[in-house]
């Protein structure tokens, strides 16, 4: 009996043991523990593909990073007062924008840098070409996010001869916990401008021309994104030389076909995101995209939209806005009036989508990159070179179809043609985040810009100010203990 | 042998009296309410003469002839003395002892009595919360003991019941108390799928509880280790009694109302408010009366009056419980139906019990708990609250002046004559048309095998479980609010929360000379799991078919969610009880437990905890006629916090989407060092009964929680998402003091009164947040290092200007600026002393003033029962002092940039120079005096009525002939009235749910129903 009871208070105690494994050991649902994510190589290319997750972020590529361009520009107004001090240059240093582009950027960069050490450790799992293929999206994005983060937080390269200025932390450990090697002050600009040009020089050499679909080949970094965007960086650093050749391999072919389409708004709009005048663009749909407060066709369109930003006097005026003749077809494809009660004001229609903001961001279009080119080769020349000019035609003759095409003789100098470049890049890539660092890069003032009123007019806001940059997010500022200063006149 | 000695000496001295001159007395021991009392002890007062009463409660006893009273006692009555009478018969009825220090207390695995305890224990009497009309158990034990805070959200169905046991343990992680009941962890909390809050005690009928236990300090706690820094709060059902079937039938019957109604403006009162208010600004006439529905009347409508109605509400409950041989048992049946007082809202509940013990042989007894219940509840289609169709945002926002159905006799959906429109919608039309309707099925059990191994030594393992089921079936019509822009919507939940545990223990007890020793080891695994299936449907074909289906709807949609804990706990403990001469006492415990959130590494924590209790009273010295009995106890011990979600500790990833591609983010940035919030406690405590009965519990606690489980900012540049990694960062304290007294005023046979009151003083500290001492925010308070917890961040309001009707605050350094609407953009705001152009009050200009929190300084209950022959009335005070309520409700009903209905309080806006009042110039589009500010921050100190109840129990003679053993009837208000300053609907407001930081926040919910009910209990 004694015996019995033994064993049974035995085998009790044994199936007492094997519980405590049953409710301590859980797997998770819904999420992936973190030590798979680059357990196979489809998960790593899930993983690296959050990298693009990043960047479409509302704060970000998606939206607001291009808008912010925009309102420090004379060409749209903050008619919905939606973007407090922005657009007046008079942010203050805890504000919500700078902490969220601030952190939308930094955050790509973090996720770049563990995707390439988690490739890194895992290459066995992937082909060579793969791996290759994987880390060069991730220094891509890296890239991308280093250029747009440099030009809101640190004064443009051409502010000083050399770039030696104060720019941003350069980061590119991959950080796995509050890792304390993460508080970096801040690196000179030229030392971000070569890091991002190292980074997309490896990035063009590893990255496919194309994907499988023509989706991922839109949307995910290639060779002529990679390359496109290294034309923008060395046209911004004023090395007109290596944007000509950068732009010249774009045109030429070399990784891949693109063309403008007839119209001048033939990228834009539903149906039309994927064509060969597109090199890539961040994607939106129905599911997925910067909601109803920070989608492009939210705050630009005005019918169903928000309508927050409208397309300011100064812009479609043809004396504040010399190039934009009256018969330009962009006037008509590109803005529209508001609807009531809004029908004294402009909008753009570049973003029409709103009933499921889906509207893709445009980050490269193939007219920038011809802009580029003529503007670099326009500038490298001694006279008013007339490749430059032909490149200037190809944008320009799509929206003036009466009008007679520029020749070497329509210029009185080089710098003429540059001007005319310029305003045609202001027209052409109006409303895409250019025309604010493109007066910056060439040591422009602001102005002719509106208050949100459309009619005020802002102070003029010279090259060089201090809040033409945003200030270091005081937060981090805090964070850092020292380490990270905070921008003059902050 | 010693033992046998004694005896045998007893039985010659007996034999030696009962030579003498003897009497024989004969007579009967019942209780208070006639029940007979067995085993009581009599004894001639003055001899060793005595004897025992029988099962029926009778004795018959030889005393000496010199004999004149009998002694009569028995355990948990008080003694009597008791003259004998000339007839040598004797009708003892012993009263209950109104202190209950003699009472059995459970604490945890095992039990002991009040006398040895020396922990913080509160007990609660199933007889104290019997048959009050309250939707959920938790809502009846308010104001019960001391230092347990107990809030009830609002008088909305399910709405959230709050309860913290000597104030917040913790900042980000939950609060509440965990909850046993016979021994299964019950779900607790809000369940609530889509619209409507759905509290999960609401299932439990309270009518089958015996008794409920708050284990208040560490040494009673923390046997529940990690899950026992809020308290502990442990509920025992009914079970039978040895001997005849009883059978009981409760039933009562009743209506309730809108305990108070807010008044808003009538028809003429706000078209004449609105237009003015556009006049003041230049602009034309916004509002205007009419008659829209064609009956020739001039429309207006108080909303209030047709969405608020009589609810009726009934309970019906047998219980059968007896007991035969080994077997025990309890059964019961019961049926609730409450209908609030809002029209379709409603909460039927249909529970079944049985709870049966079996003594197989003198060494092994088994037995199960088992309660089946059925909860359907009735919420507001549309939300609820603050919602724009909710209740009670729709009745006293919707225009007064538009009708409620039109000429066609449908529900009226214009703006009437209004111009600028700010609509809310027909607050009937969207109750009526719209639902939310949950079916709840919840079956929770017990079931256990005791085995006495050696003598003393006791083997038990028990296994639990607790599964609630709910469907939830919602739908908004096409034609009215939510379901307009979307042309119908259907939506429904399956959801499922179960948990399961099983315990098993070593109990050993015995006393050996002056030593009374128990120890306990035992081990319990818990795992909870949860699900729910989500489906929706929108632009729906034919509302009279609403499956969710392609054919019905022209678009459908599905979803899978774990929704609620997938967690396991894995735990071992053991403790120790010493007594030596029932004089010193001291118990320790420990538990140790394992959470699967946490890291492998830092997964186990251990909670000790030790106690003394000293029996003053019981020492040599002890002289005191007046306190006859008097303990001190002490106690320290750990406790932890597992309210920390799944997998606080866990690095993880989460699908995401780059637009058609799929892709994987880092979700939670994990730390494997994360660990458990630990509380250590500190209670000193001393119970005394003094002179006749006057019990006395005080207890000094202070309560420290370190390593809490909060966000500690990190850089932007390590890239986790929201800049925040979970540590173990931040500390708070508590301390208080707690006091309990029972007062036995009159104790005659006909005539008792007995009051008891509690009453608890309690201050929450928060010591430190984060890396950078930052503020965590909640509603409008914060948790900051240095200040009360949840001390409210507003600005400061400093009234209206009298010479212009502006609204004034003050800015951080105490400068008063007012604002003029009428003004240019760039100069609306001015300096009060010199009307020069300033900067405008932005939330930069929020201060903390200390003293004002949303938690109670003091709060309690006070009670009374008065009974007078066959009469009894009692009645039940819940008060608390010291705290703020953040009117948001106010706010709204005041603004000037609606025009939705006002709260009558805006007719005594500003209107000319040297007027004095709180409520700025009439004028359009203004925003800021409505911003949060002080403006709306109102003391909160309540005295509440919650029951009333006179009762007449029909004379013993009527029963016989009626063959019964009980008639009850009685009549009862629950929350009858409320004493407070507080303008609001409720001082007990809170639309934020079960949080620790923003607390407080009176944002349109439904004040609690006021229930008169009749009823009567019979038993036979």
């Amino acid at each position: 009996m004694k015996k019995f009871i033994n064993n049974i208070l035995l085998s009790f105690t044994i199936l007492i043991m094997s519980c405590q494994k049953e409710v301590t050991e859980i797997t998770p649902v819904g999420v992936l523990s973190s030590d798979l994510a680059f357990s196979t190589a489809q998960k790593i290319e899930t993983t690296t593909l959050g990298v693009y997750n990043d960047m479409q972020n509302a704060n970000f590529l998606s939206g607001r990073a291009l808008i912010y361009v925009d309102l420090m520009g004379e060409d749209v107004f903050d008619k919905g007062n939606f973007f407090g001090t922005l657009p007046i240059f008079n942010q203050l240093s805890n504000n919500g924008i700078p902490a969220n582009l601030w952190t939308a950027g930094y955050t790509t960069i973090a996720d770049a840098n563990r995707s390439m050490a988690g490739i890194a450790a895992n290459a066995s799992k992937l082909t060579a070409n793969k791996a290759k293929e994987l880390t060069a999206e991730c220094l891509f994005a890296r890239a991308i996010s280093n250029f747009y983060l440099i030009n809101f937080f640190a004064q443009p390269y051409v502010s000083s001869a050399d770039g030696s200025h104060t720019g941003i932390p350069l980061v590119t450990i991959p950080f796995f916990s509050n890792d304390p090697t993460a508080n970096q002050p801040r690196a000179t600009v030229a030392a971000v401008y070569t890091a991002i040009i190292a980074d997309l020089t490896q990035a063009i050499g590893d990255l496919p021309a194309n994907y499988p679909t023509l989706y991922s080949t839109k949307t995910r970094a290639t060779k002529a994104a990679a390359s496109a965007l290294l034309a923008r960086v060395y046209l911004y650093k004023g090395d007109y030389a290596n944007a000509k050749a950068e732009s010249q391999k774009i045109i030429s072919g070399t990784y891949g076909n693109f063309a403008l389409q007839p119209k001048p708004n033939g990228a834009f709009g539903p149906g039309n995101y994927q064509t060969s005048e597109t090199i890539w663009s961040i994607p939106n749909n129905v599911n997925d995209n910067p909601n109803t407060n920070n989608a492009l066709p939210q705050h630009y369109f005005p019918n169903g939209g928000r309508g927050d930003i409208a397309v300011s006097s100064s812009f479609r005026n043809a004396t504040t806005n010399p190039y934009f003749a009256p018969d330009d077809l962009r006037r008509t494809t590109m803005l529209i009036n508001g609807i009531a009660p809004n029908t004294a004001y402009f909008y753009t229609n570049k973003y029409p989508d709103v009933a499921t903001r889906s509207d893709w961001a445009p980050l490269f279009r193939y007219a920038e990159v011809l802009l580029t080119y003529a503007e670099a080769t326009a500038r490298t020349s001694t006279i008013v070179d007339p490749d430059a000019v032909v490149k200037l035609n190809l944008v320009r003759d799509r929206a003036r179809v009466s009008a007679s095409q520029y020749t070497i003789l329509s210029f009185a100098s080089k710098d003429a043609l540059v001007a005319a470049i310029l305003g045609e890049r202001r027209i052409e890539l109006a409303f895409e985040g250019h025309r604010f660092w493109d007066l910056m890069r060439t040591k422009s003032n602001v102005t002719n810009k509106v208050d949100s009123d459309g009619i005020t007019l802002v102070p003029l806001q010279n090259f060089g100010a201090q809040k033409s940059i945003f200030p270091i997010p005081q937060l981090e500022v805090d964070k850092s203990a020292g380490i990270l200063l905070q921008n003059a006149g902050y | 042998m010693k033992k046998n000695v004694s005896l045998m000496m007893a039985f010659l001295l007996f034999a030696f009296l009962s030579w003498s001159q003897t009497k024989m007395i004969t007579g009967s021991v019942t209780d208070d309410k006639a029940n007979p009392i067995p085993n009581a002890s009599i004894i001639a007062k003055g001899t060793k003469v005595g004897t025992t009463s029988g099962v029926d409660g009778s004795f018959k006893l030889s005393v000496p002839n010199n004999a004149v009273f009998l002694t009569i006692s028995s355990l948990n009555y008080v003694s009597q003395d008791i003259r004998i009478p000339s007839g040598n018969f004797v009708n003892a009825s012993l009263i209950t002892k109104a202190d209950n220090l003699q009472d059995v207390v459970v604490v945890g695995y095992s039990t002991v009595n009040r006398s040895s305890l020396s922990g913080s224990v509160a007990k609660i009497s199933g007889n104290e919360i019997i048959n009050r009309p309250v939707l959920s158990i938790d809502q009846a034990l308010t104001g019960k003991a001391a230092g347990v805070q107990i809030n009830t959200s609002s008088g909305l169905i399910g709405d959230n019941v709050t309860i913290r046991v000597r104030g917040s343990a913790s900042i980000s992680s939950g609060g509440q108390p965990l909850i046993v009941m016979d021994g299964v962890p019950l779900i607790q909390g809000n369940q609530g799928q889509l619209y409507n809050p759905a509290n999960a005690l609401a299932d439990i009928n309270p009518n089958d509880i015996e008794s409920v236990e708050v284990l208040k300090d560490a040494a009673a706690a923390s046997i529940y280790g990690s899950r026992a820094s809020g308290g502990v709060i442990l509920i025992t059902t009914k079970k039978g009694k040895s001997g005849e079937a009883k059978v009981n039938y409760d039933a009562y019957i009743g209506m309730n109302q809108p305990g108070k109604q807010l008044i808003v403006l009538d028809a003429d009162q706000f078209v004449s408010v609105i237009n003015k208010m556009r006049s003041n600004a230049g602009l034309g006439n916004a509002v205007a009366l009419g008659d829209f529905n064609g009956d020739g009347a001039t429309d207006k409508t108080n909303w209030q009056d047709v969405v608020y109605r009589n609810g009726m509400t009934q309970n019906h409950q047998i219980s059968i419980s007896g007991g035969a041989g080994r077997t025990t048992y309890y059964s019961s049946a019961s049926y609730n139906d409450f209908q609030n007082y809002i029209i379709v809202n409603r909460q039927k509940r249909i529970t079944l019990r049985l709870n049966l013990t079996n003594k197989i042989n003198n060494w092994l007894e088994t037995g199960f708990k088992t309660q089946y219940s059925r909860t359907t509840s009735y919420g507001l289609g549309s939300g609820t609250g603050g919602a724009l169709s909710g209740v009670p945002f729709g009745p006293l926002t919707a225009y007064p002046n538009v009708p409620i159905y039109s000429a066609d006799g449908t529900y009226y959906t214009g703006a009437g004559g209004n111009t600028v429109s700010q609509n809310t919608p027909n607050p009937v039309a969207v109750q009526n048309l719209n639902y939310d309707t949950r079916d709840t099925k919840r079956f929770i059990a017990s079931t256990y095998a005791e085995a006495t191994l050696i003598k003393g030594l006791k083997f038990k393992s028990q296994y639990n479980v607790d599964v609630q089921t709910a469907y939830t079936d919602q739908y908004w019509d096409g034609s009215v609010g939510d379901g307009q822009g979307l042309a119908g919507v259907g939506q429904t939940v399956s959801s499922e929360v179960r948990v399961w545990s099983w315990f098993n223990t070593l109990n050993f007890n015995k006393k050996i000379g002056d030593h009374d020793l128990g120890v306990l080891a035992g081990a319990e695994y818990t795992r909870s799991y949860s699900s729910s299936n989500y489906a929706y449907g929108l632009n729906l074909f034919d509302p009279l078919f609403r499956l969710i289906g392609s054919s019905n709807y022209a678009t459908i949609g599905a979803q899978n969610a774990v929704g609620g804990p997938n967690s396991g706990l894995a735990s071992y403990f053991g403790g120790l009880n010493y007594g030596y001469k029932g004089k010193y006492l001291l118990s320790a415990n420990i538990r140790t437990d394992a959470y699967s959130g946490f890291g492998r590494d830092n997964r186990w924590g251990n909670f000790p905890s030790t106690s003394v209790g000293w029996k003053i009273s019981e020492e040599k010295f002890w002289k005191s006629k007046l306190v006859n009995d008097l303990k001190l106890r002490a106690s320290y011990g750990v406790t932890g916090n597992s309210n920390i979600g799944d997998y606080p500790g866990l690095a993880a990833y989460s699908p995401t989407q780059y637009a058609d591609i799929p892709s994987l983010n880092i979700s939670t940035p994990g730390n494997s060092a994360l660990r458990w919030e630990q509380t250590s406690q500190m209670d000193i405590g001393l119970d005394a009964t003094i002179g006749k009965g006057i019990s006395l519990v005080f207890d000094y606690y202070n309560k420290k929680t370190k390593d809490l489980i909060l966000n500690n900012p990190i850089l932007a540049s390590i890239g986790f998402p929201g800049n925040t990694i979970t540590q173990n960062i931040g500390s708070l304290e508590t301390k208080g003091v707690e006091l309990t007294i029972g007062l036995p005023i009159i104790e005659k046979r006909d005539f008792k009164w007995n009051i008891n009151l509690n009453g608890a003083w309690n201050i929450n500290k928060v010591i430190s947040t984060n890396a950078t001492g930052g503020d965590i925010t909640g509603g409008q308070s914060i948790a900051r290092p240095g200040y009360n917890m949840s001390v409210y961040y507003l600005i400061r309001w400093a009234g209206v200007n009298p010479a212009n009707g502006f609204p004034m605050f003050l800015d951080v350094n105490g400068v008063a600026k007012q604002y003029d609407h009428s003004a240019p953009t760039a100069n609306r705001w001015t300096k009060v002393s010199d009307g020069s152009v300033t900067t405008a009050i932005t939330s930069a200009d929020r201060v903390v003033d200390n003293s004002k929190t949303p938690i109670p300084k003091i709060f309690g209950g006070f009670s009374q029962s008065l009974i007078f022959k066959q009469f009894d009335l009692s009645f039940d005070l819940q008060y608390a002092l010291g705290f703020y309520v953040y009117n948001s409700t106010r706010a709204t009903l005041l603004s000037y940039t609606t025009t939705r209905n006002k709260s009558e309080e805006i007719l005594n806006a500003w209107t000319k120079s040297s007027d004095v009042t709180n409520v700025p110039k009439l004028y359009w589009g203004e925003n800021q005096s409505t911003q949060a500010s002080t403006r709306f921050l109102e003391k909160g100190d309540f005295l509440r009525m919650r029951n009333i109840q006179i009762g007449y129990n029909l004379p013993k003679i009527l029963l016989d002939k009626a063959n019964l053993s009980r008639l009850r009837v009685y009549a009862q208000i629950q929350n009858a009235f409320t004493l407070t300053g507080y303008s609001g609907m409720d001082p007990e407001s809170n639309a934020n749910g079960n949080v620790n930081i923003g607390l407080g926040i009176d944002n349109f919910r439904p004040y609690l129903p006021r229930t008169f009910t009749i009823g009567f209990n019979i038993g036979l």
